[in-house]
Order: C-alpha cells, then structure tokens, then sequence
C-alpha cells in the first residue's frame, strides 16, 4: 500500500462519515420527518377498496353458495334450506376470519353482491373460535323448524285451496286453473337483524 | 482536600473539636456522593436524551408515554432495572460473575474523580490526572473480560475476548492523542490543563485553536476514546446482531444496570476529557471566571463545563446513530495502522511546534502581532 492510498483512505473514512453525519443531521433537526403514528389514538386512513373483514348482508344474500365455492381456504361456511316461496333461507352463514387470507374471490364471484368487504382491520381475540364471524345471529334449529312450519302450512293451504278448486270445478263445472300463489307464505320478516360482526371503526 | 478541610474549621471555630482528618473525610465522603449523585443523574437523563435523539436521527418520535414528553421515562426503566430477577446461571462462576459489574462500574466511576467541573470545583485535583484517568478506565478491560468468562457463555465470552483487545488497542492512540495538550501545559493535572487554555477572548486560547496538530489531535482523540469505551460504531463487545448482547448477556437486573450505567459514565468522560484537554474546559468566553467571586465564578464556570461536555455527549450520540458497526479485523487495522501512526505524527508534529514556536500557538502569535 503506497502512501497515497494511506492517504486516499483516511480522506474517504473523513468524507463518507461526513456525509453520513449530515444526512442523520437533517433528520435529527427537521420534525417533518417524523413517519411515526400513534396508533391506538390515528390511524391510516385505509384505501377506499382495500381488502378488510368481509362483511355479508344476508338480506340480499341468495344462498347461492358460489363464495363457499370459491374460497381456496374453505373459510366460509354456509347452510341454507328451501323456503316456502321456493326460495333459499339462509340458515347459518359463519366465516372463519382467522383463516381467511382476503384473496377477495368470494367477493368477485357474489351474484347478488351481498358479500363484500370492509374496512376492518382490527379483531384481535384470546379464543380461535372468536375468530369465527356469524352473520345470522338466530339459531339454526328455529330457523330450521319455522322454515319446515311455513313450508308445511303453505302445502296445507295449497290443498285446501286445491280441494276448494276442485270443489267450486265440480260444482260451476267451469274449467278454472287453480291459484295455489294467491297466498304464498312469505317467507315471514323474523325480525333478523343483519349480523354486524365486522366493526367498522373508523376514529 | 485537607486544605478545604483547614478552611473549613477555620471559619467553623465549632468544627475544631473533630480531628481534622475526620472532618477532611466527611467531606469526601460528600464530594464523593455528589459526584455519584451526579454521575447517576447523568446516566439516568442521558439514557432519556439517548432514545430521544435515536428516536429524531430514524424518523421516530421515541419516548413519550411516560410523564409528559416522555421525560420520566428514565425512572420508569431504572424502577424497572432494580425490580427485575438477579439471575446467576447454574454454570457461571458466582464470584466473578458477581464481581464483575463492580469493576465495570468503579472504573468508570472512578474517573470522575479528577473531572475539573469549575474553578475550584474538582473533586480532587490529582497532579497525574490525565494519567490516572486512562489507568482507571483500563480497570473496565478486567470488568468486562471477568463477566464474559463468568458468564459461561460463549458469545459472553466472545464479548469479553473483543472487548479486551479493542480496550488495550484503542488505549495507545486515546493517551497519544491526549499528550499534545499534557505537553503544553507541562502538567499532568486536568485543572492546569484547563488553565494553560484560558485568556485570548476565552475561545481561542482552546488547546483546539494552539496549531494545526492540535486540531488533528482533539479529532484522534474523540474517535479513538470513542472505540475505547465501545460506543456504537466501535460497540463489538456487545454486538446485538451477532453476540446477542456481548459480556452483559447473562447479566439481568440490577447488575445489569451497573454495566449500563458504566457504559454512559464512560461516554461523559470521554466528553469531559476532550472539552478540559482541548475545548478549553470551564474557561468562560470573554471572561476570566476564576477572578470574579468563588461562587459566581464557579457556578458560571460549572454551567460552561457542563455544556460544553453535553455537546460533545450529544455529538458522541449524533455518531452513535449514524455509523454502522465496524468488523472486527476493521477495527484492528484502524487502531494500528491508521491511528496509532497518526497520533504519534501528530505528537511528533505538537512537539516539534512547541519546539520551533517556543510554545506559542497561532491565536497567540496573531495576538502578538496586535500588540
């Protein structure tokens, strides 16, 4: 080693320690650079389209199953029996969030867009089993039985307005087809509040 | 300190009845607490004003949950250091590994003796006082390298073993670099260091200002004391990332803290011996503190000795957060092929000034020439 290269190598030790000390300096004296967020009291604000907790609006839900389909996880589960009107009831709709991974495919294949996703980002939860999110909140067995009950009452009425059809044909004589929709059981408003499970907290 | 202790019972007539060697006792005894008092008070904020630079250097805020700002959060991790479990491994030799933190702790401490914080404020003005400090502070070499074989651990004992040669290595330039200013005072002593630098509108009567070699010294000096007492980029005893913690791993606790503690004294050291050798120690600008009244003059003397050294503490932590570690055959090579030769050029080139100019630095001959 010449003694120019001694040289050279003391005079780059001063000039990149120099350079370093000033860059630290800059950060040290300006507060702008501060990234820092104190995070219970601000938060981020999340983007508008960002992939939180999937939230499912079970009044517009078809219990079409296409999100269990879809899920590469198999974290959503969904049982659903056949209403008095032909239509699904959804009986029980649980998303197991803890092992969701938020690939958003259950979202993307929903067709009536009941499932979508929110803004949560919070749930933390001493139990697995906390970590499940039930969106209907009746229990299944009284859904179950009232279902079967209305479909029962509605089959009940159906052939007793069959037979009162049949009554009225054979007296008129008059070929009329029979109404069996003009009272069809709606499926009776239970009062099911939509289940909330995903806390959209914002502030 | 038996000098004070003579003025004292003289204007106490009430003092007379105690032998004199028991009131000179009692008395360093109390410069002794004060001095601890002081030491700690510094380690504790330090620790603070540590976290809070780290915390500005990385774009961080830092400490600010504990008291308003943050500023209490010291006493919440000295509570905590004193609470903790004191474990001593199953394997470790007890009474080393019990031992160690104090020599850790009393060699570091120790040089605070001779620290001259005023006028007359030093708590004893040892006539070997750049000597004794640098015999002192090699006692941490024996602390550490006692807790890393102590310990029983083999990154412990790593620690301990880099510890070792860096402290020894580092020794030569940190006494090389500090000689320059020994030799133009022709003393030994921190205080006539100190005033071998006073008049001269009080700036440029600094030991920094004498002449070029100077200069270069008091930058050898600020980096290799730093290796010495293993601030952060020369930290290779405690390594985190490839010792986990170094000679402290095993430690927790209370002599955890000794380790710590000795870690920030050191650092005020550092900073005491660079403002007293070369930024003019308590030396106020345009003033001459040591003729105004005793307590004027020392309290006003005492405040500039104290800033001066919180700069260069807060320049050792500016340092600490900006460097990256440095390896370990690095660190060798820039003790002993870079500093040691520069200091003895330096050393050479002090003398040789001295020599030629008859002791008189530039700011004087620039005096001179005005009359």
């Amino acid at each position: 080693m010449g003694l120019m290269a001694y040289l050279n190598d003391i005079l780059e030790a001063v000039v990149t320690t120099a350079k370093g000390m000033r860059i630290t300096a800059r950060y040290g004296v300006d507060p702008k650079e501060e990234v820092t967020l104190q995070y219970p009291e601000e938060r981020w604000e999340i983007p508008e389209r960002s992939r939180g907790f999937l939230f499912n609006d079970i009044k517009t839900c078809t219990s079409c199953t296409m999100c269990v389909k879809a899920c590469p996880v198999d974290c959503i589960s969904l049982e659903s029996v056949r209403g008095a009107d032909k239509k699904m009831v959804l009986v029980s709709y649980d998303i197991n969030i803890g092992r969701c991974m938020y690939c958003g495919l259950c979202v993307e294949v929903c067709p009536p867009k009941s499932l979508k996703h929110t803004g949560g980002y919070e749930m933390a939860s001493v139990q697995r089993g906390e970590l499940i999110l039930h969106f209907v909140q009746e229990d299944a067995a009284e859904i179950k039985a009232r279902v079967a009950r209305q479909v029962a009452e509605a089959a009940a009425k159906a052939a007793e307005a069959a037979k009162a059809a049949e009554a009225a044909k054979s007296a008129e004589g008059a070929p009329e087809p029979p109404k069996p929709a003009t009272k069809p059981a709606e499926p009776p408003p239970p009062g099911e509040k939509p289940a909330a499970p995903a806390p959209e907290k914002k502030e | 300190m038996e000098a004070l202790a003579l003025s004292l019972v003289k204007s106490f007539p009430a003092l007379s009845v105690a032998p004199l060697w028991a009131v000179s006792l009692l008395l360093m005894v109390a410069a002794g607490v004060v001095v601890l008092v002081f030491a700690l008070t510094f380690e504790g904020v330090g620790s603070l004003v540590l976290r809070k630079v780290a915390g500005d250097i990385q774009a961080r805020i830092g400490p600010n949950r504990v008291g308003p700002n943050g500023i209490l959060q010291f006493l919440a991790d000295g509570v905590k250091l004193v609470l903790k479990e004191d474990i001593i491994p199953a394997k470790a030799d007890r009474l080393l590994f019990k031992l160690a933190p104090y020599f850790v702790f009393v060699g570091s401490f120790a040089a605070f003796v001779v620290v001259p914080f005023g006028v007359g404020l030093s708590p004893a003005d040892l006539n070997i006082g750049v000597y004794y400090v640098m015999a002192i502070t090699s006692l941490v070499v024996v602390g550490v390298m006692l807790a890393g074989w102590a310990s029983n651990n083999k990154w412990a004992l790593l620690g301990g073993m880099r510890a070792a040669a860096q402290i020894v290595s580092y020794e030569i330039p940190v006494g090389m670099a500090l000689i320059p200013a020994v030799l133009i005072a022709g003393s030994l002593s921190l205080q006539d260091i100190v005033k071998s630098q006073g008049g001269l509108l009080g700036i440029f009567g600094w030991n920094l200002f004498h002449n070029p070699f100077t200069f270069f010294s008091f930058l050898l000096y600020f980096t290799a004391a730093q290796a010495e007492t293993n601030q952060t980029p020369f930290d290779l005893p405690e390594a985190e990332s490839e010792l986990v913690s170094g000679y402290n791993v095993e430690y927790s606790g209370i002599r955890f803290g000794l380790f710590f503690l000795a870690e920030f004294g050191d650092m005020f050291i550092v900073a005491a011996l660079a403002t007293a050798c070369f930024l003019g120690g308590w030396h106020v600008p345009f003033l001459n503190a040591a003729v105004l009244p005793p307590v004027w003059g020392n309290l006003l003397s005492l405040g500039v000795f104290l800033t001066k050294a919180f700069a260069m503490v807060l320049i050792m932590m500016w340092v600490r957060w900006t460097l990256p570690r440095l390896r370990v055959d690095q660190l060798m090579r820039m003790s002993w092929k870079y500093m040691v030769p520069l200091t003895f050029v330096n050393l050479l080139g002090v003398s040789l000034w001295l020599l030629v100019f008859r002791g008189k630095g530039i700011p004087q001959m620039i005096a001179s020439l005005f009359g």
